[in-house]
């Protein structure tokens, strides 16, 4: 079998070279990044301060400390919001896909396509275990590579969001760690099924690409609608600034840990809906545009994934009885109880389910990765050589 | 119906049995029957189209029969797939080679997925053909890489070979090698071969038998020397007397009508005449099943 693994790797030269080649410059490029913005060392207290020039609630005179401060995280924000930063946060995200496709199609199609399937077949009894040399040599090429990568993913996220820790953080997740692994062994797994049931390779490299980008897209959706509804749990009250009615963006906020699922609204104890919420500040609000704190895009909100701090998260009264919608509308009743009005309450998947959230999501890509194998073993038992 | 009277005798080592094939509403093999005995190398002879590389393709589980079955050595390879494949040898119709890998590589791939390959076997042959082992497939001639592919195919010490159409892209040279090294192994080995070809002349020192499909159907199926010796080619106003016309073809120089007979048993006055060649043979029964009745040489 080792011999068989080595050949199809040998076989398979350039896309082996091409793989490695690139997983290990994202690597690379993923650790130099990381590497400038820790060299800024910059204080998460001016982070926390420095939300996209907005300097927080105090009005008083900027002192020479605060200026530093300010100057520190402005560079980290420019440095996050890089040309670079992003192009490698890119790549980071769908390098395992790519990979997967790019060392899947060719597996059996292009044995298909240069004659050489009938060669192979006529020597092995078991086309089924020829295919598994073939598979396990794909296997072993993008697991330990993209692993690498997910760490050296693992530790940007960190980097770019100070004072969070990756390992229990739904930050990014899907992009990033272990999952990466599974998104290549999915990309790669479904790739090769496709070429083996089309026998041609760039058809089964565009439809693996069309396939793949939709399911990586629908995912998150897919999976907090479906799956992780069930496990979550309502959020506990953590923040400070989430209590005087801030909504938590930016490094370092604790609201990056959990992952925002869906949520409920209560009026005086009683669930409502969001039609009745609506209805409740429409007879009980004015609201008026105004230029406010939470209107300003947040530097820290780089499409985490389904972080609590989620566009779909509600607004949230203060205790003035104010409140500030994602639209820069901020809303007054007269002289109401923040008690009575309504009270949205968020349900996450707290961040120190990471690793149980992490083994689930990983092995239903495993699953599907093993559907698609054994499609494609089927397959190959019944087609034609050519 | 295959006319021949050699089918039957020996034990059978590759046995068609009403084997019929179809491509959508293309007949590639029609009730097909054919019987390969052991120890033989048979050519399997027909223009291209006649189903020669379906036949092949048959008995190596590529294709599945539609109506009928092929048993190779025994076995049903369809039916029992890797263990009818571990009794043969195969050879493509082109030299497939992995593009990128060594001589030795293929040898090494061979042994992997094999388990009874002999690399020591084919090493040798290759040795003695002084194709270099280091060498990388994609950069030999067409007559190296065709030797490595009947070297693989030997390597297995299978008990019959299926060599389709090998030597196709071959130059005479490199024809007459790999003729003769397949020869020298089948004699050594004691194994059965079933060479297709659509030049006669290719398999003519080869083989011992001669099959002939043509669209799809068995025409002739019977030793070489049975073929010669039973079959006169005349113009066509001249039948040996008691002989049966099989088939009328235009001759050589493109002039005159001739119609090949096949004789009668103890017919003194037509085995008088000249033998027909092989390739005569052949047109003749090819142009029979055009039923045209005639045939450019």
């Amino acid at each position: 079998m080792l011999t068989r693994i080595r050949l199809t790797l040998k076989q398979h030269r350039f896309e082996t070279i091409a793989v490695t080649v690139v997983c290990v410059g994202l690597t690379v490029a993923a650790l130099i990044e990381a590497y400038r913005l820790n060299s800024l060392n910059v204080p998460l207290s001016c982070l926390q301060s420095y939300q996209g020039g907005y300097m927080g609630p105090s009005q008083g005179p900027v002192t020479a400390a605060q200026a530093h401060c300010n100057e520190l995280a402005k560079s980290f924000n420019d440095m996050r919001g890089s040309l670079d930063m992003n192009l490698v946060q890119l790549l980071l995200l769908f390098a395992p896909i790519l990979a997967g496709i790019v060392v899947g199609a060719p597996l059996v199609a292009r044995e298909i396509e240069q004659g050489t399937a009938p060669l192979s077949w006529a020597l092995s009894g078991s086309r089924r275990r020829w295919l598994l040399g073939k598979v396990l040599a794909g296997v072993f090429l993008l697991a330990p590579l993209m692993l690498v990568v997910g760490l050296a993913a693992n530790v940007l996220e960190g980097a770019l969001n100070p004072g969070l820790n990756p390992y229990a953080s739904f930050s990014n997740y899907l992009g990033r760690g272990v999952p990466d692994v599974f998104w290549a062994l999915a990309a790669f797994a479904g790739t090769f099924a496709l070429g083996t049931v089309l026998g041609r390779t760039m058809p089964a490299v565009v439809l693996a690409l069309v396939v793949c980008f939709f399911v990586r897209a629908t995912w998150d959706a897919g999976m907090t609608h479906f799956v992780l509804r069930q496990f979550a749990v309502q959020q506990v009250q953590q923040d400070q600034q989430q209590q005087q009615g801030y909504v938590v963006y930016g490094p370092g906020g604790p609201g990056n840990a959990d992952m925002y699922v869906y949520y409920k609204s209560f009026i005086d104890g009683k669930e409502v809906t969001d039609a009745e919420v609506n209805a409740w500040y429409n007879q009980n609000m004015v609201c008026v545009p105004m230029l406010t704190p939470s209107a300003s895009t947040s530097p820290g909100d780089s499409g985490s994934s389904g972080a609590s701090s989620s566009p779909g998260a509600p607004a949230t009264p203060d205790k003035q009885g104010s409140t500030m919608g994602d639209n820069g509308v901020a809303c007054q009743g007269p002289n109401i109880d923040p008690s009575h009005m309504p009270q949205p309450v968020q349900y996450v998947i707290p961040g120190s389910w990471y690793w149980q959230t992490i083994a689930l999501e990983s092995g239903l890509l495993l699953l599907g990765s093993l559907f698609c194998g054994a499609i494609a073993f089927v397959w190959v038992d019944r087609r034609r050589p050519y | 119906m295959a006319l021949g009277g050699g089918a039957s005798t020996g034990t059978a080592a590759l046995a068609a049995h009403g084997l019929s094939k179809r491509f959508k509403k293309k007949i590639a093999l029609d009730k097909v029957d054919l019987s390969i005995p052991a120890g033989s190398v048979t050519a399997l002879v027909g223009p291209n189209g006649a189903g020669k590389t379906t036949l092949i393709r048959v008995c190596m589980a590529f294709e599945r029969p539609n109506a009928g079955g092929v048993e190779v050595d025994g076995v049903d390879p369809w039916k029992h797939r890797s263990e009818a494949l571990r009794r043969v040898g195969y050879v493509p119709q082109t030299p497939a080679v992995y593009r990128g890998l060594s001589v030795e590589d293929h040898l090494s791939m061979a042994r992997s997925l094999h388990s009874g390959f002999d690399s020591d076997y084919a090493r040798r042959r290759l040795d003695q053909l002084g194709i270099p082992l280091d060498q990388r497939a994609d950069t030999l001639s067409g007559g190296q890489a065709a030797q490595l592919g009947l070297a693989m195919a030997l390597g297995t010490r299978a008990k019959v070979l299926l060599l389709d159409e090998p030597l196709a892209n071959l130059d005479p040279l490199a024809r007459r090698e790999f003729i003769q090294v397949l020869l020298d192994a089948v004699k050594s080995d004691g194994s059965t071969a079933l060479l297709s070809s659509h030049i006669v002349t290719d398999v003519e020192d080869a083989c011992d038998r001669l099959a002939i499909l043509g669209a799809g159907k068995v025409r002739l199926d019977c030793p070489l020397e049975e073929a010669r010796q039973t079959h006169r080619l005349t113009e066509a106003d001249s039948p040996p007397p008691g002989a049966t016309a099989i088939g009328s073809f235009l001759g050589k120089g493109g002039k005159n009508i001739m119609t090949l007979w096949r004789l009668a048993p103890g017919d003194a006055a037509g085995e008088a005449l000249e033998t027909a060649s092989l390739e005569d043979v052949v047109l003749g029964y090819l142009a029979a099943g055009r039923g045209t009745g005639l045939q450019l040489n």
